[in-house]
């Protein structure tokens, strides 16, 4: 039985862990530009540190995970196995640190030469990353709304970077573009067309797994992936004829379609069968109510355009959505997958001797972590309208992310002891 | 549980990994020659499928409303 648990063609455990162990670091590092800028980054939404800050989050934190565990997952949960996942991991890790330091430098210091040099770099490994998990993805039938999510998602991730390429050269260039027009349709195709998307394809088939809710409905779930990219498809359509009203309207109708997504997986963990209440689960609840008073603001915006014009409005958007949202998504998830994939090597190593997967990473150490988490977004908020509290929510920040850092770190820590354990045995 | 598609099912969908696989290979063990196993899930799993065609096995997959995969395993 215990070889029969080990599919051989899982990638090794250091693949997707570089990403899951520097994602932490580059959250830690925002934290620390807010803490040291202070007050003047929040002066509105094109500040140079809050540029930094969210691209910091967005390509060094969101971006790094996501592709990280990619690779792992691709596998387990479409049957399409990357080429070389080892090779494939360690230059899109360097490419990804590498381009998201330099992105933020270019942001921060304001250097036309580092803007360009990051576009290149993100843009290149992408690149790669998209041709060989499309190699791998091109020949598998879309048999589930996760494949089929998965595929349209990646179409979504090359609109988001291309996109992104377009504004940076812009902005190291001098170019005359539509900065608002183009930079929210930048943000619906990385937060809707991609990271969107990718969050539904992974949470049809890891809620009801981690959380043991009943299953999403095959109908909104083969829809949903559809109607987002339609969406940001018909947004950027809009952009290009100049279509004020129909932006505005396909703005609404893109968050709507968040909405309903957010709504049903709070009503299908209201129905789970776990009596308690987990980091993971924990963190999702966050996320999940953050992402829908985020994304009720824009559609709220689209009947009443007045408010998109207060002051702080996006900055309001983008804490809900990325903080609040993304963010802790991902880190419930990642409570579940490191100690899983642990678990899962040391497993196949040592046949049966595993330890429980609670000592690997124990409960109480991913609470403390969460509540600094939840405190971050807490200040975050605030400093919208108090922006002495820009420093505070910093430091809340960058003490999440440090802490989470050593949450992992102590995951590995105890795997790498374990496996010395046995195999000195 | 017994299901129209076969009276051997093991209804995994509110199972923590690994015991969907485990249960799936117990079950496999006591099926005699030309019986069926159903499996639901509320996913599909691709490393069971891998170990089941490397070890002779058929299965027909179907993703009905709920959401639940009905896996349909033979010989």
């Amino acid at each position: 039985m215990q070889a029969l648990l080990s599919f051989d063609k899982a990638p090794p455990f250091a693949a997707p862990l570089r990403f899951f162990l520097t994602a932490p670091l580059f959250a830690l590092l925002a934290g620390v530009l807010l803490l040291v800028e202070g007050e003047s980054m929040f002066a509105s939404r094109w500040t140079p540190g809050l540029l930094a800050a969210t691209h910091l989050v967005t390509v060094g934190f969101m971006l790094q995970v996501m592709l990280g565990a990619l690779i792992q997952i691709l596998p387990v949960v479409a049957g399409a196995n990357l080429r070389h996942p080892l090779v494939v991991a360690r230059w899109l890790h360097g490419g990804l640190s590498g381009g998201a330091l330099l992105l933020a430098a270019g942001f921060q210091f304001g250097q036309p030469t580092l803007l360009a040099a990051a576009a290149l770099v993100l843009g290149a490994s992408i690149a790669m990353f998209l041709l060989v998990t499309w190699r791998a993805l091109a020949g598998v039938p879309s048999t589930s709304p996760t494949i089929r999510g998965l595929k349209f998602a990646l179409f979504g991730l090359a609109g988001a970077v291309a996109l992104g390429i377009v504004l940076a050269l812009a902005l190291a260039r001098g170019w005359a573009v539509p900065w608002q027009a183009l930079t929210d349709l930048h943000a619906a195709w990385a937060l809707g067309g991609w990271a969107g998307i990718l969050l539904a394809a992974m949470a049809y088939v890891v809620v009801p797994m981690f959380q043991l809710t009943p299953g999403y409905p095959a109908r909104p779930s083969w829809w949903l992936p559809r109607v987002m990219l339609g969406l940001v498809l018909s947004w950027t359509l809009a952009v290009l004829f100049e279509w004020p009203l129909a932006i505005r309207l396909l703005q609404g109708l893109t968050a709507l379609a968040g909405i309903a997504f957010a709504a049903l997986t709070l009503r299908l963990q209201s129905q789970r069968r776990r009596a308690r209440a987990d980091a993971t689960y924990r963190y999702w609840q966050l996320g999940l109510f953050s992402a829908v008073f985020g994304l009720f603001l824009p559609l709220t915006a689209t009947v009443w355009p007045a408010l998109a014009e207060l002051p702080g409005f996006s900055l309001v958007v983008g804490i809900l959505l990325l903080a609040g949202g993304f963010m802790s998504f991902i880190v419930g998830m990642l409570y579940k997958i490191v100690p899983f994939l642990a678990w899962l090597h040391l497993q196949n190593t040592c046949g049966g001797q595993a330890p429980n997967m609670n000592r690997l990473l124990p409960e109480t150490a991913m609470q403390r972590q969460m509540n600094a988490h939840a405190l971050a977004v807490a200040l975050l908020l605030a400093a919208v309208v108090w922006p002495w509290l820009v420093r505070p929510a910093g430091a809340a920040l960058a003490l999440a992310g440090g802490w989470l850092f050593y949450n992992l770190w102590g995951t590995v820590g105890r795997y790498r002891r374990h496996l010395a354990k046995v195999v000195a045995a | 549980m017994t299901h129209p598609k076969s009276t051997h099912v093991v209804d995994a969908r509110y199972m923590e990994p690994p015991e969907p696989f485990v249960h799936t290979m117990e079950m496999l063990d006591t099926l005699k020659p030309g019986e069926k196993m159903l499996l639901l899930l509320f996913r599909e799993p691709h490393p069971l499928y891998k170990v089941l065609r490397q070890n002779g096995y058929t299965y027909d997959t179907e993703l009905v409303s709920d959401g639940t995969f009905e896996i349909l395993i033979w010989r």
